[in-house]
């Protein structure tokens, strides 16, 4: 019985998914004067999703500026990236979330597609 | 004796330094979101396109694995338009539902009770540590009783994990 159960969830576990770490992360300065940076880890075990695109946002959502190497990252399936989100210190007070959202090619999508977002929260 | 002593130091040393290699890892807080099905629209009459079972569909499910109970809410929107599909003239109503399907912890089966619908979202506190599975569903209506053209046609589930 047990046996049959971990055979459904590890089956279950080939599925696709998609990770953020770590759940708050800490805003530090930068070299740069004004300029505060966080580092964030991707995980992309969607085999369906191939770019994803970072977001900051504030309490209500509303979105804030930011500056990453890469505002659509490309990776493919099961890849790792570490990436760094840059914000000025005058924002360092409103951020909220920093997520990461799924962009899907038409192409790639049958019937109704999950498009997936992940994020974290600034404490 | 001596000379035994030396070699089973030399063997225990050596097998030591076998030992020596090790996995490193941690168990961090985190969220992951998993397609477990994409979900595919039936047509149970010519008006109507529904993920219901009853009506030919599959509906979509996603799974939430969280490693730290209270830590992340899911929040999960059924589509509200279409990303591909023939032209349509006539307005499309959309509706949908988002329930509670399984979790690998009995105290999950909560989540249905406690869930908070506005809009085409539905947001669950994941108040347990382990995997959660929710499905959607999703039904459309085209125009007063109007015939949905022929052609291809897609949309997308939202599943959104936030940290609290």
């Amino acid at each position: 019985m047990w046996k049959s159960f971990m055979a459904a969830v590890l089956l279950t576990s080939s599925a696709a998914a998609h990770e953020l770490t770590p759940t708050y992360p800490e805003f530090k300065p930068h070299i740069v004067d004004g300029v505060y940076y966080a580092k964030l880890h991707m995980w992309n075990r969607r085999e369906d999703v191939k770019y994803y695109e970072i977001s900051v946002h504030d309490i209500e959502w509303n979105k804030i500026p930011f500056h990453s190497s890469k505002k659509i990252m490309k990776l493919e399936h099961l890849e790792h990236v570490d990436f760094e989100v840059n914000i000025r210190k005058s924002d360092l007070d409103r951020i909220e979330f920093i997520c990461t959202t799924s962009k899907h090619l038409k192409s790639d999508t049958i019937g109704t597609g999950v498009r997936s977002r992940i994020c974290s929260r600034i404490k | 004796m001596f000379r035994t002593i030396i070699t089973l130091g030399a063997i225990g040393f050596a097998t030591t330094g076998a030992w020596a290699t090790e996995i490193g890892g941690n168990v961090a807080s985190k969220c992951s979101v998993f397609t477990a099905n994409a979900g595919v629209y039936g047509t149970p009459t010519a008006d109507e396109l529904s993920t219901k079972t009853a009506d030919g569909g599959i509906d979509a499910k996603v799974r939430y694995d969280v490693t730290l109970a209270n830590a992340y809410k899911a929040k999960i929107g059924w589509p509200t338009s279409f990303t591909t599909s023939p032209t349509l003239t006539d307005a499309v109503n959309w509706d949908g539902e988002t329930s509670y399907s399984s979790g690998t912890v009995t105290a999950m089966s909560g989540y249905e009770a406690a869930k908070t619908e506005y809009n085409e979202y539905t947001e669950f506190a994941l108040t347990q540590a382990g995997s959660t599975w929710f499905t959607i569903e999703s039904e459309v209506k085209y125009g007063t009783s109007k015939a949905f053209p022929g052609g291809e046609y897609k949309a997308m589930v939202t599943a959104i994990c936030v940290a609290n």
